[in-house]
């Protein structure tokens, strides 16, 4: 009896082991149909993204002649960006990536050089419609991994009252043709803090994350600087560069001059206490939506006074064929079609973003608003995209580190033994 | 007789399998493969390429000046939040003790930070510490004092945080304490009480020394708590400003899932953990925990 227990007891415990690690097995991709393809993407079905993805889904399986079905699951990620990344790891362990996979556009080397993902040029139709940020993005090593479906941009938004109010006329505002130099830049931010007592734009630099590179290196960018050389493999020389430096001495200036602040205030420009504020183009959303007494226009990026260079920065989540899939030509099919004019503009559209082809920008300009249809342009005519390198974590970490170093003015005053020190830091993490 | 032992033993072994299974699947076995990785350079991007290195990641760590800020950082807030946040509780757990009205708002009020997410306070607290237009900037200058930077200082950071742990862990030791106090026997007060002690004199010779394992007992679980600082710098500086905040296990977390090196934060985590036991038995031995506890 007392044996007959212990077997039981044994048996269960042997089968919640076999249970556990199951959990992590999964399956593998391969399949006997090499016509059903699994896709995996990083948002809710619930979303206006997920809502796009499940029409683009269900006209990828009814117009394909060659009868390939796709199946999506969807994985939102968390705000930390667990999730979706966590499966994705989970995945890698145990050999079980499906065909297709969403990325973001800085992971792309690092997937490309771990051979998760493998190169789809071949792919791929109309290419050239595909804006050069975009192609940028997803190459690594002169080879196409990964294509984005819409795109990003970063204005900056001004209050048109407290503009008025502070004596800047419209004649004397920026265009995309006749971009501000860092001179007339802080020529306007100089009247407004004088004006309104305090810092004139919430320039986000408490935000310690992506949001530093994403949208503080256009500023480098414009000024002939880098951050590494073009093969990724020298940062000296390049980050500490005079070109580079300035730029950092910009970004300390309108800190020490008080035109902004480390520390905004919380929604700052949308409760108007600021009269300009650096951001993304999800704000003319929040702005539409929640601060409709808000009048608001967008104004380009400022450029260097040496170069008059227009950059703005660019980047989004892409698609792109695991390098474990077997089903390449179904798998490409699909992303070929996801990423066709039709399925984009309807991604685009839904989910409010700027769009990743020419052809659907075009489409986009009469149907959307015009603080939207400037970021359209501002992307097209100066869109740069961020370094493609195998460690961009760690270099977006040290740009964002370098940045919190030039605010602290005090501590750090000399710019040019800063980024001396800093780029010997990011030189360590590349190949 | 022989087999009577045996039976018993058997069952003894029966009795504690499900624990020891848990604790094989979900400590032994993790912590063996973390010996085994810290040996590797395990990338988490292609975990099939991983290659033996010996004690490389063990050497870069020593030359790491990123993890030894770390350490120092975590040994001043060990220091601070230690004394800070269970004088609070024994504090707190005085006032509460004795039978008053409006007894029961207090205990409430002051353990209801423990029930809320570390995550949730946090961001309280960044808004209540914003230097621009945070409540406490407020009533400083209701009082005549400056707008202090808090977070955004690399001296006041670490201190800011250190005063939010200890308010937001002192409700639960002022439970134990509170505890611990209704279990000294009043008849001990009332002798001292008619021997001629003062309040003082039975507070240091009745009222400390009766609650001394209920104490050891906290400075123990306080104390490895404290090293294992993450949530609050993750929050509300990531490890800034210029990593006055960052701490070893913040550090690991971000080499391990940012940097994706997991073998070096496998090697982190080894002398990090080790270095915590040794701490403790050390911090035991000092106040007399073994003897007590």
């Amino acid at each position: 009896m007392k044996k007959w227990k212990l077997g039981m007891i044994v048996a269960a415990a042997a089968l919640s082991v076999v249970a556990l690690a199951g959990c992590t097995a999964g399956k593998s991709s391969s399949g006997a149909d090499d016509k059903n393809v699994t896709m995996w993407v990083h948002f809710s079905k619930e979303d206006p993204e997920g809502k796009a993805m499940v029409q683009n889904i269900t006209a990828f399986n009814k117009e394909n002649k060659k009868g390939y079905k796709a199946t999506v699951q969807y994985i939102p990620r968390s705000g930390s960006g667990g999730g979706y990344e966590d499966k994705i790891n989970a995945a890698l362990n145990s050999n079980s990536l499906p065909d297709v996979l969403t990325l973001d556009g800085p992971n792309t080397a690092a997937y490309a050089d771990s051979k998760i993902i493998q190169p789809l040029g071949k792919y791929i139709t109309k290419k050239s419609d595909i804006l050069p940020s975009i192609i940028d993005q997803g190459t690594y090593k002169g080879k196409l991994y990964a294509v984005g479906y819409s795109e990003s941009g970063v204005g900056f938004y001004y209050n048109k009252k407290m503009f008025k109010d502070a004596g800047i006329t419209e004649a004397e505002l920026p265009t995309l043709d006749k971009p501000w130099t860092w001179d007339q830049f802080n020529a306007i931010l100089k009247k407004l803090t004088e004006k309104y007592q305090g810092p004139a734009i919430d320039m986000q630099l408490s935000d310690h994350s992506e949001m530093a590179i994403y949208s503080l290196a256009p500023f480098v960018w414009s000024a002939g600087g880098n951050i590494t050389n073009k093969a990724g493999t020298k940062a000296v020389g390049y980050f500490d560069s005079a070109a580079t430096q300035s730029a950092f001495k910009e970004i300390q200036d309108m800190v020490k001059n008080g035109y902004t602040t480390i520390s905004p205030k919380q929604k700052g420009f949308q409760t108007g206490k600021y009269a300009m504020l650096m951001s993304g183009s999800w704000t003319i959303q929040e702005l539409d939506k929640q601060y409709k007494d808000i009048s608001y226009g967008i104004l380009p990026y400022p450029v260097s006074p040496k170069t008059k260079k227009l950059v703005s920065p660019t980047g989004s989540w892409q698609y792109a064929m695991s390098a474990s899939t077997t089903k390449t030509a179904a798998s490409g099919a699909l992303i070929d079609f996801l990423s066709a004019k039709a399925q984009m503009y309807r991604t685009s559209m839904a989910n409010t973003v700027l769009p990743a082809r020419k052809s659907v920008s075009d489409e986009m300009m009469s149907k959307v608003t015009e603080p939207m249809r400037f970021l359209i342009k501002q992307n097209q005519e100066s869109g740069h995209a961020r370094p493609v390198l195998v460690k961009y974590p760690q270099v977006s970490r040290t740009f964002a580190e370098t940045v919190t170093k030039a605010t602290y003015y005090k501590e750090n005053p000399d710019i040019s033994a800063l980024m001396k020190k800093q780029a010997q830091e990011i030189q360590q993490y590349l190949k | 007789m022989r087999s009577t032992l045996s039976a018993r033993s058997k069952q003894a072994w029966l009795y504690v399998a499900p624990a020891l299974l848990l604790l094989t699947l979900f400590l032994f076995v993790p912590a063996a493969l973390s010996i085994y990785y810290s040996l590797t350079d395990y990338n988490m991007l292609a975990p099939q390429a991983k290659t033996f290195i010996g004690l490389g990641n063990y050497f870069k760590l020593f030359g790491d000046p990123i993890f030894w800020k770390s350490v120092k950082n975590v040994g001043q807030f060990v220091l601070f939040v230690m004394p800070l946040q269970v004088g609070t509780a024994l504090g707190l757990a005085l006032i509460v003790h004795k039978q008053r009205p409006g007894n029961t708002f207090f205990k409430i009020s002051f353990f209801a930070p423990v029930v809320v997410s570390l995550v949730v306070t946090s961001v309280l607290w960044l808004y209540i510490l914003n230097p621009e237009q945070g409540l406490l900037n407020g009533i400083l200058a209701q009082f005549g004092i400056k707008a202090q930077p808090f977070l955004t200082s690399p001296t006041q950071a670490m201190f800011a945080i250190i005063g939010i742990s200890a308010w937001q862990g002192a409700g639960y030791q002022m439970l134990i304490f509170l505890a611990g106090l209704q279990n000294i026997p009043s008849d001990v007060y009332e002798a001292a009480t008619i021997d001629g002690a003062n309040k003082w004199e039975r507070f240091i010779h009745i009222t400390l020394p009766m609650l001394k394992p209920t104490s050891v007992m906290i400075l123990t679980t306080t104390f490895i708590d404290a090293f294992k600082l993450i949530i609050q710098p993750m929050v509300m500086t990531q490890g800034g400003p210029m990593d006055s905040t960052i701490t070893p296990v913040y550090y690991i977390y971000r080499t391990g899932f940012t940097d994706r090196s997991l073998g070096y934060a496998s090697a982190m985590t080894m002398v990090y953990g080790l270095a915590i036991i040794i701490f403790t038995i050390c911090q035991r031995k000092i106040t007399g925990g073994d003897n007590n506890a």
